[in-house]
């Protein structure tokens, strides 16, 4: 990849929560219209339309898969469509397929789409999906394994580990608390949080609490993409793709290919490597857009972002430093945290928040200023990393 | 406990199956596991061409990409890679075994799996201590190998 060859050139989202009367058809029909307009571009320059799969399945993703958006859209110039998934990395991986696309020559505008409606599904529906989600069916589920147990251990290791507190924990929760206060289409923006509310909620999965542990939401989100000439041409501020970097390493949390699982946060060469290859450096980030769904991964993956020495991201987020306002804001939308947990849509939807960011349409929490940031994503039981290197201006 | 979970039960519309926990689904290279488990015996799998161990087992050895294996005897013995108490909000068939302990476990061979830290105080858990299998007969045609303080 060519540095600063793709651009993103708007985007679209609608609120975040319980809401079991609106279907996914229309949340996928919504985001993609604010997406068009927003990019300012008319319908039938849309030559591609990727969406992410609706997970635990749904009639949706039949339609999808036979491309009924183009013809609800009216993109009557579309010629390929596609869904593409990879767990919680279904935004790096639906990205790539885009670059793939667009760089085929085949069309130079792609719209991308994720809808998730995880109300019409049962209490008892739910857990079975989220105990497997992250874990393995035949060696792990039958221990009764749940991803909040996962991560709970995770959690665990990386306290035992390091000397981060549950308190500094807790104030990931607060911050991210803050962020989404910001957000309109958050599922959490009315009620602030206290390290202590955070802490004397109930236990769930030693040593998390039901605060610490992100909700399923409804919701939906999508953007354009095109190539850096068009957008030059098309867009007075689009975003470009400067760099990334990947690594895959287990789907068994068993297997991972670390001597403590402490060091699954561990990815500070890959974070340096997507910053050599920008061509930037930690410095030069505005924003840490942190992509972890629970707060004792965020302080994981922060340690590994050049900023502080790893094991002590806590220490830098209870001193507020990461806050609205701070100087190294995390995860603008509040994330998981606080948007809500729409599947495979937390990636999307933090993708999303980056491009607003650096296209200055962030709102009440748009970072004066901001030019560079580094977005990160990764799914299953933290099976992958992907970094990603965003700018609205191509560093010489 | 036990009637407030058939109470739920009942509020949620579930059928006795939706409710009964989940037994594995052995695969044809995974089934020796469970035949010896079932024996109260823990085998691991080890590589005739290279002699890795690998847990969870798939059709070729991880190592060398060979599928020439033997079931071997394990230790039976392992120490706690990270763990957590579950407390709430788990899937309907365990609520009654609340609060339980899931963990890693890194076994003397070197493999890890998921399991259960059985007969211990919560509160006395400590990554890195020594552990011993145990097995619990949790159907007829199931036992699941779990983990407990050695010496306790």
């Amino acid at each position: 990849m060519a540095q600063g060859e793709f651009a993103l050139i708007g985007t679209g989202e609608v609120p975040y929560g319980r809401y079991p009367e609106r279907s996914e058809f229309e949340i996928a029909y919504r985001v993609a219209k604010l997406a068009i307009q927003d990019a300012g571009i008319d319908k039938d320059e849309i030559g591609a339309v990727i969406g992410a799969a609706h997970i635990m399945g749904s009639s949706y993703n039949t339609e999808l898969f036979f491309g009924r958006l183009p013809e609800a859209i009216g993109a009557r110039n579309c010629k390929i469509t596609a869904s593409t998934i990879s767990g919680g990395a279904s935004s790096f991986s639906i990205r790539k397929t885009v670059e793939g696309i667009l760089a085929s020559g085949e069309t130079d505008t792609v719209l991308v789409v994720h809808a998730q409606r995880f109300s019409q599904f049962g209490v008892n529906e739910l857990g079975k999906y989220f105990a497997a989600a992250g874990s393995d069916s035949e060696w792990d589920v039958p221990y009764g394994m749940t991803y909040n147990a996962l991560a709970a251990m995770v959690t665990q290791a990386y306290l035992a580990a390091t000397p981060a507190t549950i308190e500094e924990v807790a104030s990931v929760c607060v911050t991210l608390r803050k962020w989404a206060m910001l957000q309109p289409n958050a599922m959490f923006n009315s009620k602030e949080l206290t390290v202590e509310k955070v802490l004397g909620s109930r236990m769930v999965a030693y040593p998390l609490t039901s605060l610490m542990c992100n909700l399923l939401a409804d919701g939906g989100c999508a953007y354009v993409m095109t190539t850096a000439e068009k957008a030059r041409r098309v867009c007075s501020k689009p975003v470009y793709v400067l760099s990334d970097a990947s690594q895959y390493s287990h789907r068994s949390i068993t297997s991972a290919k670390v001597k403590d699982i402490s060091e699954l946060g561990t990815m500070g060469e890959l974070a340096s490597r997507a910053y050599e290859r920008a061509g930037l450096g930690p410095k030069d980030m505005d924003i840490f857009e942190i992509y972890a769904s629970y707060p004792g991964v965020t302080l994981m993956v922060l340690d590994s972002l050049g900023i502080t020495e790893p094991g002590t991201s806590g220490q830098l987020i209870a001193s507020g430093k990461c806050d609205p306002g701070g100087p190294y804001p995390i995860s603008t939308n509040g994330e998981a945290m606080g948007m809500g947990h729409t599947g495979t849509g937390v990636g999307l939807g933090l993708f999303v928040e980056s491009v607003r960011q650096l296209q200055g349409k962030a709102g009440r929490a748009q970072v004066e200023g901001a030019r560079f940031l580094i977005e990160n994503c990764g799914g299953g039981a933290f099976m992958d990393c992907h970094f990603t290197v965003l700018g609205n201006e191509i560093p010489a | 406990m036990q009637q407030n979970i058939s109470e739920i039960q009942q509020m949620l519309g579930l059928s006795d199956e939706d409710v009964a926990k989940p037994l594995p689904e052995p695969t044809p290279w995974s089934q020796p596991f469970w035949d010896a488990a079932r024996e109260h015996r823990l085998v691991l799998r080890r590589c005739n061409t290279c002699g890795a161990y690998q847990h969870p087992p798939y059709p070729s050895c991880e190592a060398c990409y060979e599928e020439d294996f033997s079931w071997v005897d394990a230790a039976g013995r392992a120490s706690l890679w990270a763990y957590t108490v579950n407390h709430f909000a788990v899937p309907f068939p365990f609520l009654a075994d609340l609060p339980y302990v899931t963990a890693i476990v890194e076994l003397a061979e070197g493999v890890r799996m998921i399991s259960n830290i059985v007969e211990c105080d919560h509160d006395s858990l400590r990554n890195g201590m020594e552990l011993e299998v145990v097995f619990d007969d949790v159907s007829d045609e199931f036992t699941l190998p779990k983990w407990k303080p050695v010496g306790r």
